[in-house]
């Protein structure tokens, strides 16, 4: 009489694992990035698909549930950097100096965003540098200060963050995607004091 | 039972758990362009109702901290949109482009994929002009075209019936946001109903 009633536990117990352990895989499946293929280049990363209509479906989701609407291929390119050339994670309470080269494109802007995208809160409430505005020594060679307290020349603030991300969008860019980025087109960014 | 008759009787039931678990994770991925409440194409929806409608295209918010129409957006562009459905008669969109200012029109459809993108650089004569339809609606365009004349605007095909456009011009300067806004506002939208 007991055997049979054993069996349909374990059918129930198997399916429910079977779908936490699916949810839960999906879940860190769009946890961080868009699914396959990024492009790296130093500590930046890009993923280039999420532009294109061959889109794959990991990207896809992982755009549906971040409520964006991608940077489409055709007018540029978005590269994420959450650590220092160095490899250590960007910290909030750490001045750093990034410097050129950017890669070539029609314009481009630096974002100190949060983890999640945002731009991070500030008292001065600047979240972003263009290339126009952008002061650069003779020959083109540039600095921008990334700090809490206000420097001169170019400075973005890292405000209050503990940890924080930078955006480098570079629009309308002849970037050749099917190759391997040169490192050495990318700004570097080096740390310089920490708190 | 030795333990290794009870790790025999337990196999299959751990090889179908896994097997389960493949096929939720799989389907679930698929599902979830479909299916977010908070995709891109919902958020503009809601917005496109709630406020005044207009034949030009609406203003999305700047990005800054704590308030975003839709997430990861460049707080140095004025962005806005226009959300579309075929299913009304074929998507008319114009612009006129300044002398070298950043303007970027990409078509979205409602479950992600992005099918067209024209920047300023794209335009001819100055102007911007693109028809969006589905494949039915472009073949009848097609159709009803003289044979020798080629046709003023871009045609394209949209893989679904449903989806949006969004509009992005580049403020290079703080002091530059308010043309910018002109020139995300002077983009003009328009369904053209089918003639019966």
């Amino acid at each position: 009489m007991r055997a049979p009633f054993d069996k349909y536990l374990a059918a129930l117990a198997t399916a429910l694992s079977g779908l936490v352990l699916g949810l839960l895989l999906t879940a860190t499946a769009l946890d961080e990035g868009y699914g396959f293929a990024p492009l790296v280049a130093g500590p930046w990363v890009a993923w280039p698909q999420t532009g294109a209509p061959e889109i794959d479906p990991y990207a896809r989701a992982a755009v549906a549930k971040r409520g964006e609407a991608p940077l489409a291929r055709d007018l540029g390119l978005v590269f994420v950097a959450s650590a220092d050339s160095a490899g250590a994670p960007l910290d909030g309470r750490c001045d750093y100096r990034l410097s050129a080269p950017v890669p070539a494109a029609r314009f481009w802007t630096l974002e100190v965003a949060t983890g999640e995208g945002a731009p991070v809160a500030n008292a001065a409430n600047r979240h972003v540098l263009t290339s126009a505005e952008i002061l650069r020594r003779e020959g083109g060679a540039f600095e921008v200060a990334l700090t809490r307290n206000a420097r001169s020349g170019n400075w973005l603030p890292t405000g209050a963050a503990r940890s924080f991300a930078l955006v480098l969008r570079l629009y309308d860019t002849p970037l050749d995607l099917t190759a391997k980025p040169n490192r050495a087109a990318f700004p570097a960014i080096s740390k310089l004091v920490c708190a | 039972m030795t333990p290794r008759d009870r790790a025999y009787a337990l196999f299959p039931w751990v090889a179908a758990a896994v097997l389960i678990a493949g096929v939720v994770h799989l389907v679930s991925v698929l599902l979830i362009p479909h299916v977010a409440p908070r995709d891109a194409y919902r958020r503009l929806l809601e917005r496109a109702k709630s406020g005044p409608t207009a034949s030009g295209a609406m203003l999305l918010p700047r990005a800054v901290p704590g308030v975003q129409a839709l997430t990861r957006e460049d707080p140095a562009m004025v962005a806005g949109a226009c959300v579309f459905d075929l299913s009304k008669g074929l998507f008319h969109v114009r612009a006129s482009v300044g002398d070298d200012e950043f303007l970027g029109l990409s078509f979205h459809a409602a479950t992600g994929p992005i099918f067209h993108a024209v920047t300023d650089r794209g335009a001819n004569k100055g102007k911007i002009d693109i028809v969006v339809g589905d494949a039915r609606q472009i073949e009848d365009l097609a159709e009803a075209d003289e044979d020798d004349a080629t046709p003023q605007e871009t045609r394209v095909t949209a893989p679904g019936p449903k989806g949006f456009v969004m509009i992005r011009a580049l403020a290079k300067r703080p002091s530059d946001a308010e043309r910018a806004t002109q020139a995300v506002m002077a983009v003009r939208c328009e369904t053209m109903p089918a003639e019966e």
